[in-house]
């Protein structure tokens, strides 16, 4: 294939959306090291030790907690005889259309000390409080964010299980190892590059994450900054502590690209056949049980307490008639509210997404991997830093459009577009570019042969990277509480402050609701790869 | 083919990877139990067509404590459509202040004096005397009828009866300091308006420094920070603590939940500081999108409908002479009050920020 110059037309479509990507970026900066130096002052002698310490021990915990539960759930549904495997890879990775704060809200209500369910039960049989671990603090949002985000380390490592090369285990055995000696000496170590990748977004995720946290009473970086924006009338600080926790993600950020980079040269093609599975013997039952406890944990449990809550609040006329009549505004609205603005947001990503994907793709270079990793970034911008600078950035240059829920949607634009991109990417690198040297051959223009050659071709990859940002955007929140007009809630929005309030039963339907409506496009997502077949 | 499925899926995670489902905190000030249905005030009233359009509030108290009487002014006025935005005091400043040029809201409601204040003073309201206000104490208007005074309310402590017996009780906020209590505590945290206006009550009265060992003395204590009082009120009342600093109608509200919880009016002692109180508050925003309704709420608020609510269901002192107490709300005449002038904390209010970001107040 000859090497084709740049459509110059695609060039400046994708060099728009970077723009568009780095408005929040670069408003951060300037806000964060344009802030007085009394602001940083104030802060490096106080809380930024304190919060980065937090921090980056639940990133590290989080992460180790995932990569434990991923890879070893990932082996036991992948290469061995565990019963009732083909389910459990279902259900191992439903748990990602929980949100995690409404994890947490539902553990809070079960474990709370002295106050939770299970803790009053325990003191109403024995007659006295009974020692019930606590979902507070550090150990209470490390196990909690660990339930709901090890499916991210589960998928990869389970894939990577799935396509290792038989051969090399066969030849540790052949060489005297024994299984056990084989999994930690030489499978596990094939599976690094796609793990570290697994690790790294959790890091991410963590980084970014608010919710939970602040329901747990777990000071991070993201919360503080919430602390700041709703406990003065100034924004440096919060600009200071963005701009530390975007650099800290962008690093991140940085050797997760990188590390994707490399992964992609350590697929072995050829000769490539099933590993035996390993016969768990006496282990079965044990095994079993284990899977049993993770998957009642991350998914049985919230949705169970969902359900009875949701059936409660049915039957309590007083909640019933919250629940269907906020103020003015009715069940029906969140939804739609909710449904529109993700449904948007989704649109918008995947449209952004082309120019920069064709360019990427069709015409790699220095240029257009730059362009391509530079709108990743959103990945590194926590919800809570993009609706700061949205805030300040719109109301000054836009100002027909604060106070808009449109505000919203380039918030989640922003956020999710990464998964876009990388949708897009993929749907095109499986696209071979001579269907679209033929259809130019034929003397279709450049822009018919998008319209009626690739479109039509990767629109289920397209479809994929929609069903994605839609999803992230529906439970996203903090930017939406940011963002959101007098009277403009969503589903997460309810959901939050009903439960802040203490209204479990209240949140329970829109929870519910909101984790059905992500476990649909979720298992289309699902069924389009073999194994969930 | 299978190598295939393993990028895929790699991508797939990827895609999904990062998109953290993060959150945002409950930065609501006040909460309250989910209010009782609308009482038969709304329904006496006559009620109002002329008054129509959109009303845009920015409340400080929470959604579940004003929601009932934006639901009986909408009685009154069917044809408003009222559109809410709850969120902490200095919160919706911010959003007050940056919107100056592009006014959103209608009206402003507080907590505390101090942030309707300090807003005052940097033009962000328009006057309005709302009818009936001339009979609210001079102490609840501010200057030039910018805000009006809606309710009062005082700073006390939540103590569980099962947990805490009468002799070992505190008597000042003082004690809360004191290591027999070490993390036995709760309390609001940085963000809530009331806590905040604590502070810069403290500061006012104490002077600086007495106000920062104070609250280093909380932290030391190992005291848990809420976001809110009603997470405050419902540990306690759950034994999870001992002892919680907060709006003496949360102990009500506590009550009325059936927990077994007391009430302490600290610092009633000769040489003590005296109980510390403060006030809710409600402005029109200058150049208000929607004045008329705005002005039509505000004279709600402030009339005995209005204020009957507030005293009823949220067991708060009503400031308009003649609306009853709610049973077993302890008048306020028989304290020993703090006094505090509203117009010079909040020109302090700065400095309450920046103390609390020394202590490092969560």
């Amino acid at each position: 294939m000859k090497a084709l110059s740049i459509s110059p037309r695609l060039a400046i479509a994708a060099g728009l959306v970077a723009l568009f990507v780095a408005i929040p970026l670069v408003y951060i900066f300037i806000r964060a090291f344009g802030a007085d130096t009394e602001s940083w002052q104030r802060l490096l002698q106080t809380r930024i030790w304190k919060l980065l310490g937090n921090t980056l021990l639940l990133v590290v915990a989080v992460t180790s907690g995932t990569l434990v539960t991923g890879v070893s759930m990932a082996w036991l549904t992948e290469r061995t005889d565990l019963p009732g495997r083909k389910i459990f890879r279902w259900m191992l990775v439903m748990p990602l259309a929980i949100p995690a704060y409404i994890g947490g809200i539902v553990y809070l209500a079960l474990l709370r000390p002295r106050g939770g369910y299970i803790p009053q039960v325990l003191e109403n049989i024995f007659g006295q409080s009974v020692f019930t671990p606590s979902p507070l603090g550090f150990f209470g949002a490390a196990f909690i964010l660990t339930l709901f985000t090890y499916p991210y380390v589960y998928l990869l490592s389970g894939a990577a299980f799935r396509s290792l090369h038989a051969s090399l285990e066969e030849a540790a055995r052949t060489f005297g190892r024994t299984t056990f000696q084989t999994l930690f000496q030489v499978t596990l170590p094939a599976l690094r590059p796609g793990l570290a990748a697994g690790a790294l977004l959790v890091a991410l995720d963590i980084l970014a994450e608010y919710g939970t946290v602040a329901l747990l009473r777990y000071e991070t970086f993201s919360s503080a900054i919430f602390v700041q924006l709703s406990g003065r009338y100034d924004r440096s600080a919060a600009s200071v502590l963005s701009g530390i926790l975007v650099t800290l993600a962008i690093l991140i950020l940085w050797s997760e690209l990188r590390l994707q980079g490399q992964a992609r040269f350590t697929q072995m093609e050829s000769n490539w056949r099933p590993a035996p599975l390993t016969l768990l013997g006496k282990w079965r039952f044990p095994a079993f049980l284990l899977v049993m406890g993770v998957i009642s944990a991350s998914l049985i449990i919230p949705v169970a307490v969902l359900v009875v809550w949701s059936i409660q609040a049915f039957l309590d006329s007083q909640s019933l008639t919250t629940i269907f009549h906020t103020g003015s505004q009715g069940f029906g609205s969140y939804v739609w509210n909710s449904l529109w603005s993700s449904g948007l947001a989704a649109l918008i990503a995947v449209l952004f997404s082309l120019p920069v994907a064709l360019l990427a793709v069709r015409y790699p270079n220095r240029f257009s991997r730059f362009i391509s990793r530079f709108c990743q970034v959103g990945y590194a911008i926590p919800g809570v830093v993009i609706a700061l600078s949205l805030v300040l950035f719109v109301n000054r240059t836009l100002p027909f459009l604060y106070a808009t829920p449109f505000v919203i949607v380039i918030a989640y634009v922003l956020r999710h577009m990464p998964q876009a991109i990388r949708a897009s990417e993929s749907a095109l690198n499986q696209l071979s570019p001579s269907l679209e040297e033929a259809s130019r051959t034929l003397g279709r223009t450049s822009l018919q042969t998008l319209f009626q050659v690739t479109l039509p071709l990767i629109l289920p990859g397209l479809l994929a990277g929609g069903s994605l940002v839609f999803i992230t955007s529906l439970k996203e929140l903090p930017a939406t509480l940011l963002l959101r007009p007098p009277g403009f809630d969503t589903l997460a929005v309810r959901v939050w402050v009903w439960a802040g309030e203490g209204f479990y039963l209240q949140a329970a339907p829109a929870a519910l609701l909101l984790v059905l409506i992500s476990a649909l496009p979720l298992s289309f997502l699902l069924r389009r790869e073999k194994i969930f077949r | 083919m299978v190598s295939k499925t393993k990028i895929s899926i790699f991508l797939l995670v990827m895609m999904i990877g990062a998109s953290a489902c993060s959150a945002a905190p409950a930065v609501t000030e006040e909460s309250a139990t989910l209010a009782a249905p609308v009482t038969s005030v709304s329904t006496e009233a006559p009620v109002e067509a002329e008054v129509a359009g959109d009303l845009v509030i920015y409340s400080g108290r929470s959604e579940p404590l004003i929601q009932p009487v934006i639901d009986a002014f909408k009685a009154k006025y069917p044809n408003v459509e009222v559109l809410l935005k709850a969120g902490s005091n200095s919160e919706l400043a911010n959003a007050l202040l940056e919107e100056q040029a592009n006014p959103q809201a209608d009206v402003f409601i507080t907590t505390e004096l101090f942030t309707v204040q300090s807003l005052a003073g940097q033009g962000i309201f328009q006057s309005y005397l709302p009818l009936g206000a001339d009979q609210l104490p001079d102490e609840f208007l501010g200057a030039d009828s910018m805000w009006t005074g809606l309710t009062r309310r005082a700073r006390v402590i939540i103590y569980n009866k099962d947990l805490v017996s009468e002799d070992e009780l505190p008597t000042s906020i003082f004690d809360l300091t004191d290591p027999k209590w070490k993390g036995q505590i709760a309390a609001a945290g940085s963000t809530n308006g009331s806590m905040q206006a604590q502070i810069a009550a403290m500061r006012q009265l104490l002077g600086e420094e007495e106000t920062e060992a104070w609250l280093n003395g909380l932290i030391a204590n190992e005291v848990t920070f809420f976001g809110g009082h009603t997470d405050v009120r419902k540990a306690v009342g759950a034994g999870e603590f001992k002892l919680g600093l907060v709006n003496h109608y949360y102990f009500h509200l506590q009550q009325a939940e059936g927990s077994n919880v007391g009430i302490i009016f600290p610092d009633q002692g000769e040489g003590q500081i005296g109980l510390l109180s403060n006030a809710t508050a409600a402005a029109i925003v200058n150049s208000a999108p929607h004045t008329a309704a705005a002005q039509a709420f505000l004279d709600f608020l402030v009339s005995a409908d209005g204020q009957k609510l507030f005293a009823e269901q949220n067991y708060e002192y009503p400031l308009l002479p003649g609306v009853a107490l709610q049973a077993d709300v302890q008048p306020l005449d028989g304290f020993r009050l703090a006094d505090v002038n509203v117009v010079q904390a909040a020109l302090d209010f700065d400095a309450t920020f920046d103390l609390i970001e020394k202590v490092g107040l969560p």
